[in-house]
């Protein structure tokens, strides 16, 4: 298994564990947040709002922008 | 009526539980920020907050990795929400954190299948003009800095839809999310900082950038990309 394997399994692993603890969240009574929930959370004061807002214009500055 | 116009830190001020609870404790906070040490340290509040310095150290890593206008627009915003937080606090030195306001204020009312569907033509023509611009190019710059700019501000006053803000999460799971999002930025740092310089790619420890760039090379991959960029702004500032 080469390094490029090894890496692309890392995100693949993250990738799984953020689907099943949003299916435990949404389909089972685990004490387990939704990924919406945390980010109401988050965003329930004006500097997390202003913060997740920010993060979601940045990925678009990153992928697209100069 | 006015209640609903009015921003969680208004209605907060003018609560009677707020105003007559904490009345000792008010007064003296104000009495602190009337003078010139304390006005300074009010104005200061919003240095007390992480995505502050979150969104600083951005600003820094990003403009030395060759992106000076992200760099500079992290920075704007870092310093805009710290000015804001310093005002609030110099304003209302009791509720300067909207922290604890039961709900936000509906700021949309009404004609829901309209405005989403007036949203989704406008976001199918933004991404499909979008989309056909080079990447990395000026147009499509400035089209993304318009963009997230409106809807920083937008979010800014709060979600455009009231809501509940629910109560307290649950800690294990909390932390079950916050360990897993975590584990992916280390690890995506992690491939980051293995490769020749941060600004070259490697195909041994790829970046998530790099495992993307095939599908935005193309003009379709790229609107379709930019619609769900925007679906995401969407579903964020309705929260």
């Amino acid at each position: 298994m080469s390094s490029h394997d090894v890496t692309i399994a890392g995100y693949l692993v993250v990738l799984a564990l953020i689907v099943l603890l949003q299916v435990l969240a949404t389909r089972t009574r685990a004490p387990i947040p939704s990924l919406g929930d945390m980010l109401t959370r988050a965003m329930r004061s004006r500097t997390g709002r202003v913060g997740v807002l920010v993060a979601w214009a940045w990925i678009g500055l990153h992928f697209f922008a100069r | 009526m006015s209640g609903a116009a009015r921003g969680p830190e208004d209605r907060q001020a003018h609560s009677p539980g707020t105003d007559g609870g904490a009345g000792a404790g008010c007064a003296e906070a104000v009495v602190d920020a009337a003078r010139p040490a304390g006005r300074a340290l009010a104005a200061l509040a919003g240095l007390r907050e992480p995505v502050v310095w979150i969104l600083l150290a951005i600003a820094f890593f990003t403009a030395i990795s060759g992106k000076p206008v992200d760099g500079v627009l992290m920075l704007l915003v870092a310093v805009g929400l710290t000015w804001d937080a310093g005002r609030r606090a110099l304003r209302h030195p009791d509720t300067a954190d909207a922290a604890n306001a039961p709900t936000w204020p509906a700021r949309l009312r009404g004609g829901r299948r309209r405005v989403a569907g007036l949203l989704l033509a406008g976001a199918a023509i933004y991404a499909g003009v979008v989309g056909s611009f080079s990447r990395y190019s000026w147009p499509v710059t400035a089209c993304i800095i318009v963009l997230g700019t409106v809807v920083v501000l937008i979010g800014w006053h709060g979600p455009v839809r009231s809501r509940p803000v629910g109560g307290r999460l649950p800690v294990a799971g909390t932390l079950a999310w916050i360990a897993v999002l975590v584990a992916g930025c280390l690890w995506e740092l992690g491939a980051l900082l293995q490769q020749p310089s941060i600004t070259t790619d490697s195909y041994a420890h790829p970046t998530i950038s790099t495992l993307t760039d095939p599908v935005l090379a193309a003009s379709p991959g790229r609107a379709v990309v930019l619609l769900g960029w925007l679906a995401l702004g969407w579903y964020l500032v309705e929260r």
